[in-house]
């Protein structure tokens, strides 16, 4: 219960920022994303797919907080990624006013990555998911 | 040194007929696997230390479905990190193996290398290969300055007397 009134919560905060900040949804709900955004896969050495994120778009110019695109096999948007080193963190950066891919936040999984290519220093991903059916969707 | 890289399942068949002009009788590669959880919250070498004799072929394969990953050495020659393998071997860096990809190298001087993978080494992805034994000729055993080695990578070598005796160590053993 405590977890949906936060995710409820940070919905609404997200929906309230959206104003200063938000995408145009609806340029984004099919991939690919039109310039500034480019195919991570081919700025980086990263599979298409990634099990869980998908195929990602991101603005370079924003890495490497992001927003990341995070579209599934049939190029739907399926969830908004943020990626954030913990060192960045730990030293007082903030990362505010981002980007959202769709103000239809149904889920939010926010966990630690040991790094990649493109952030290749231990950071936590935060994950707004998309729809109910989001998660499948970004599985395989 | 020898060293041969492999692009996931598109070079099965090249990796087949490569494998098939090896010299009749020489040894399999060893194979070094490349591993992560499924969200990345781990990565790893497995094993993550061996001992091998002189002119052994190891084979780095990327078993991780969701990252890619690099066995690189520790040299000058390589972004200018401190040298971890004996000075007459020559440097090597797989460059990034994706899903399914390999990449092989034979070691014939004797001594202690030390590799990392790059976008992974601060969440201490590293290994250690043991050629031959302390007294082979050229022998050179580990490096004993720190350098600019991240204290994550640095503490996860494991001992040279512990891999002679183990022959293997693999990252469960340390747990």
């Amino acid at each position: 219960m405590f977890h949906r009134m936060i995710i409820a919560a940070l919905g609404a905060t997200l929906f309230m920022a959206a104003p200063a900040s938000a995408h145009d949804e609806e340029a984004l709900r099919n991939a690919p994303p039109a310039a500034p955004y480019a195919k991570v896969s081919d700025l980086v050495a990263l599979p298409d797919f990634l099990p869980g994120l998908g195929m990602l778009y991101v603005d370079p110019a924003t890495l490497p907080a992001g927003p990341f695109l995070g579209y599934d096999r049939d190029g739907k948007l399926a969830a908004t990624i943020y990626m954030t080193p913990i060192e960045a963190l730990e030293s007082g950066t903030s990362f505010d006013d981002l980007g959202v891919g769709s103000h239809n936040v149904s889920a939010v999984d926010i966990y630690y990555n040991a790094g990649h290519p493109g952030v290749d220093k231990p950071h936590a991903h935060v994950v707004l998911l998309h729809g109910e059916d989001a998660r499948a969707r970004l599985a395989e | 040194m020898i060293t041969r890289r492999q692009f996931g399942r598109v070079a099965g068949g090249a990796l087949a007929a490569l494998a098939s002009r090896r010299p009749v009788g020489a040894a399999a590669p060893r194979d070094i696997e490349m591993r992560g959880t499924a969200r990345g919250e781990r990565v790893w070498f497995a094993p993550l230390a061996i001992a091998v004799a002189p002119g052994a072929m190891l084979r780095f394969v990327n078993h991780d479905k969701g990252n890619s990953h690099t066995a690189t050495t520790y040299h000058p020659a390589i972004f200018d990190r401190p040298r971890r393998i004996p000075s007459g071997a020559a440097p090597w860096d797989s460059d990034f193996l994706l899903p399914g990809a390999s990449f092989e190298v034979t070691l014939s001087v004797p001594g202690v290398y030390d590799y990392y993978c790059i976008p992974h080494e601060h969440a201490g992805m590293v290994g250690r290969i043991v050629v031959g034994r302390p007294g082979d000729p050229g022998w050179e055993g580990p490096a004993g300055d720190a350098g600019d080695l991240p204290e994550a990578a640095l503490k996860a070598f494991p001992r040279v007397a512990e891999i002679l005796a183990k022959g293997r160590i693999m990252p469960e053993d340390l747990a």
